[in-house]
């Protein structure tokens, strides 16, 4: 074990605390406002995992030989933190990118990411507010919620620009003149005045044992040289050779592999194994643990298929609520939108007594359906118990909810328990949750000594998930002649991802049930201008897991609304981008956005016969995507997606090939699930298992895909999830210009359409 | 049972319908071949027989034997990175990266039968799933493969 800190919990946190603050106020603290625990003796960090060489903060270590270590303490799960975060600080370090390694940190207060939290960056020259304190309390390491390059844009920068300036200091004491006579450039400090040459690993030594008055003056954007311009991604290389080390690729001397079978009904419970001992005397098969609570049990074997084989092959006696269906659910959620609205997030004017009192009234009731991640890789995790120690292998959104897990399934303390964050094979939030950290941990406890791969099969990892819920949104409208919404209402009815979450996550934290925010994300803050407008939802309690699915609420409610604002530009008899133009008036953004697309789509230019499109815009995440699709008529419901045009406003940018392909990805991930995808349920289980009953969108049905990235000179927005919301209200706002029939409900599948 | 794996013979005491994708990753821990569905459904798990793609996960390891098998750590060539991984790189394709190593082989499959395809041609022989979604690249990808195939001149890097 390498993490050498002393102790932790409420007492260790709270001191750091008081120390921070403290020391911060006397100026003693790198960093100003003491927000930015750049300097290892407020000890927010162990600085372990680096190996050789001197750490220059939290994030820099230099080697003697020049190499540059950074630890980059978020999830590379595809989207490119892995180089992105590094561009951030070499910018400002002024090292070139092939000189640098990375190390995945252990989760520790200076990593803590306080935006996934509190859903704005942290203004690194102030001090924290109270949510920001507590997402370092706790601390809350994880990648989610599209935050890493938000969380990080200023705060990575100062790290650079801190060792930077500490180095400079040094070489400036070495040479004896002044710092001012110095300056960076590819990894040495040089002397103006002589040309003179030290390289940053000769000075690191000394430089880490100087003390910075506050954060350096960052540079302005105009002088970048990284920062803003595509590069290649750094773990691309080893991903095209199967070098690099997904979660299932951790391979460890004696180590056994785990199969799970979950209770089949969810919410039930498994009460026996009826045939463990035979299962045990089966090849290679070692022992068969049952799961707390009876939520699975678990064959542990000396090979995955073994293990599998064995597992399919146990006689699990069960209790659980065998009636659950889809046809239930639905009829609940339309309860819960008659008469159990529970919080009004929107509430201008007079939206309903409007309705009520209109000649004309549109009127329109959507729904979506439960969604798997359905993450390439399997879920599964890796974990070993010894003594009082643990290690955790995996790839995974959070390193502190995977030292939760372990702490929580053993009772091994924090301290004695090492994580190793490997690549993640698609993470889209399923690899946020901590039940295959809890199942790993509790299997391995049972078995000490012995590293446990714990893997969930294709069929269990989609039939026992935390789907994005099923959702209904209904809607009424009315417009004036000139099209204007004079009134706008929209009721949604879901279950709560956020209070599913919080149970499963953080359980101390899940008291009463909370009116969740998420719900309406996407839907009741609409940029468009409407005289009177009410979005209000209710949640429906259910046994099912719901979480974070890729953009979360944004993934449904973008569909509802983008889709209804059509219904109302056709009802005004006006072109559907004319008809959002006109309603952007105090968003500039958005309107530029929108006109980019439409101009990229040569939107008024007539398509050749057989040929539709359709648009959508939406924001989520800090950033602004507008859409649009051309598709090519087969036959009556037989299209060809062509093509999608996707703009981008995320403010400034760090690396724009990874925002492409963020793009392009987000596209394909909904149109997925536009097209096929549905988690439905029938006495009590999940229909789908595989990839043949839930399909996606392969080569042949993949449109191509031109992506214009704005300039907009403001903070960073999001990328990951952005390119999602839209893609579905585009796709089939296009096959209502084709054939005239509104499809409300997803997928597309259930209605016959066929894509090829 | 013995099997020839990138030209090298491996001795592995399994049953004999064992899965080849399980005698690879957890028998010789060659885990470049990947798991995804395990229902011939995705291609994750794609390697070479005998210069053609087939899906390991459903492939008795038994019927390998007396065949060439090619993963993908046996895909780069003398001097390093084969034209596709190059390929690959140029147009930074992988995202999660975990389907690539499926997609690479059986890219480098299709365009030793069919050294020029057309767009047509990779969407019939290319319906591995990524989830990622970087399918626009990987056809991108292919087509410049195939064109430094052809000139089979100096690649990049
Ligand atoms: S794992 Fe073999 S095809 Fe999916
Ligand atoms: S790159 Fe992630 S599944 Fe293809």
């Amino acid at each position: 074990m390498t993490n050498n800190k002393k102790k932790k919990g409420g007492k260790w946190t709270r001191r750091a605390f008081i120390a921070t603050g403290g020391l911060a106020g006397v100026g003693l603290v790198v960093g100003v406002g003491g927000t930015l625990y750049l300097n290892k003796k407020i000890k927010e960090y162990s600085g372990s995992g680096f190996g050789e060489g001197s750490l220059l903060n939290a994030w820099i270590n230099i080697t003697p030989d020049n190499t540059i270590i950074m630890a980059v303490p978020r999830a590379e799960m595809g989207q490119g933190v892995y180089t992105s975060i590094p561009m951030l600080m070499a910018e400002e370090l002024e090292v070139e990118m092939a000189s640098i390694k990375i190390i995945q940190p252990q989760p520790e207060p200076a990593y803590a990411n306080t935006t996934v939290l509190v859903n704005h960056p942290r203004d690194i020259f102030k001090g924290m507010s109270f949510m920001e304190k507590i997402a370092h309390f706790l601390p809350l390491v994880a990648t989610g919620g599209s935050t890493t390059i938000r969380d990080g844009y200023d705060q990575m920068r100062a790290a650079g620009a801190s060792a930077r300036e500490m180095l400079i200091q040094a070489a400036a004491k070495q040479w004896k003149v002044d710092k001012s006579q110095c300056y960076a450039e590819k990894a040495y400090v040089i002397n103006r005045a002589t040309q003179e040459k030290l390289s940053y690993g000769s000075l690191a030594e000394a430089a880490a044992k100087i003390e910075l008055p506050g954060i350096p003056e960052l540079k302005p954007q105009k002088d970048f040289k990284l920062v803003g311009k595509p590069i290649q991604r750094l773990d691309i290389p080893e991903k095209v050779t199967g070098k690099a080390e997904f979660g299932l690729d951790v391979r460890l001397e004696d180590m056994c592999y785990g199969v799970i079978r979950h209770a089949t009904y969810h919410g039930g419970q498994i009460t026996k194994v009826a045939n463990q001992e035979e299962i045990e005397k089966m090849r290679g098969v070692k022992k068969v643990v049952l799961l707390p609570k009876g939520i699975g049990a678990v064959v542990v074997a000396d090979n995955t298929w073994r293990a599998k084989n064995a597992a399919l092959a146990l006689d699990l006696q069960e209790i659980g609520d065998n009636t659950l269906s889809s046809e239930k659910i639905n009829q609940q959620a339309e309860e819960v939108i008659a008469n159990k609205l529970i919080a009004t997030p929107l509430n201008k004017g007079e939206a309903s007594d409007v309705l009520d009192k209109a000649e004309t009234v549109l009127e329109g009731k959507y729904d979506v359906p439960y969604l798997a991640h359905a993450c390439m890789e399997p879920i599964n995790f890796t974990v070993l118990v010894d003594g009082d120690k643990a290690e955790a292998w995996g790839g995974h959104q959070g390193s502190s909810i995977v030292l939760d897990g372990v702490n929580a399934a053993t009772g091994i303390a924090k301290e004695n328990i090492t994580t190793h964050i490997t690549y993640l094979g698609g993470g889209f939030g399923r690899r946020a949750e901590i039940d295959m950290v809890l199942n790993a941990a509790h299997v391995a406890k049972e078995m000490p000594g012995i590293p446990i791969q714990l893997v969930y099969t294709r069929e269990e990892a989609m039939r026992h998930e935390m789907y994005r819920p099923l959702v209904k949104s209904h809607f009424r409208a009315s417009l004036n002649e000139a099209g204007v919404i004079e009134a706008w209402e929209n009721k949604i009815a879901l279950q709560s991802v956020m209070n599913s979450s919080i149970m499963r996550i953080k359980p101390a934290f899940a008291e009463a049930p909370k009116k969740d925010p998420l719900s309406v994300e996407g839907a009741a803050d609409l940029p468009y201008d409407m005289n009177h407008a009410k979005v209000a939802f209710g949640q429906l309690e259910l046994p099912i897991q719901v979480g974070s699915w890729r953009s979360v609420g944004n993934s449904q409610n973008a569909f509802f609304t983008e889709s209804f604002m059509d219904e109302c530009a056709h009802a005004a008899g006006q072109d559907p981008y004319e008809f959002r133009k006109t309603k952007l008036n105090s968003h500039p953004r958005f309107l530029n956005v929108l006109n980019k697309v439409a101009e990229m789509s040569n939107w008024s230019t007539p398509l050749g016969e057989g040929r539709y499109r359709g648009i959508a815009l939406h924001k989520s995440f800090g950033s602004i995507v507008g859409q649009v699709v051309e598709i090519s008529k087969i036959d009556e419901k037989k299209f060809k997606i062509d093509k999608y045009y996707c703009a981008i406003d995320c403010g400034r940018t760090v690396n724009p090939d990874t925002i492409e392909a963020q793009m392009m990805s987000g596209i394909i991930f909904g149109l997925s699930a536009a097209l096929y995808g549905e988690i439905t349920f029938k006495d009590g289980e999940v229909e789908q298992y595989n990839f043949p009953q839930y399909e996606m969108v392969r080569m042949n049905v993949a449109p191509a895909i031109d992506v214009h990235i704005m300039e907009v000179d403001e903070y960073p927005g999001g990328v990951g999830e952005p390119g999602t919301p839209p893609a579905a209200p585009a796709l089939t706002n296009a096959i209502f210009a084709a054939t005239g029939e509104r499809v409300r409900s997803l997928p597309l599948k259930k209605h016959g359409y066929t894509f090829v | 049972m013995e099997l020839k794996i990138n030209g090298k013979t491996h001795s592995v005491d399994v049953e004999e319908s064992m899965p080849l994708l399980w005698v690879l990753r957890d028998e010789l821990n060659l885990t470049g071949t990947k798991y995804g569905c395990g229902v011939s459904s995705c291609g994750a798990c794609t390697v070479m027989l005998d210069g053609l793609a087939v899906r390991t996960c459903t492939l008795p390891a038994s019927s390998a034997i007396g065949k060439e098998i090619n993963t993908i750590e046996g895909i780069e060539v003398e001097g390093g990175l084969s034209a596709v991984q190059k390929a690959w790189i140029e147009h930074q394709v992988p995202q999660c990266g975990y389907c690539q190593s499926g997609m690479i082989v059986a890219t480098e499959a299709l365009l030793n039968e069919n050294p020029n395809p057309t767009d047509e041609d990779i969407d019939q022989a290319i319906n591995n799933i990524c989830r990622c979604g970087t399918y626009p690249r990987i056809r991108a990808a292919i087509h410049t493969a195939a064109e430094w195939r052809a000139a089979n001149k100096n690649l990049p890097g």
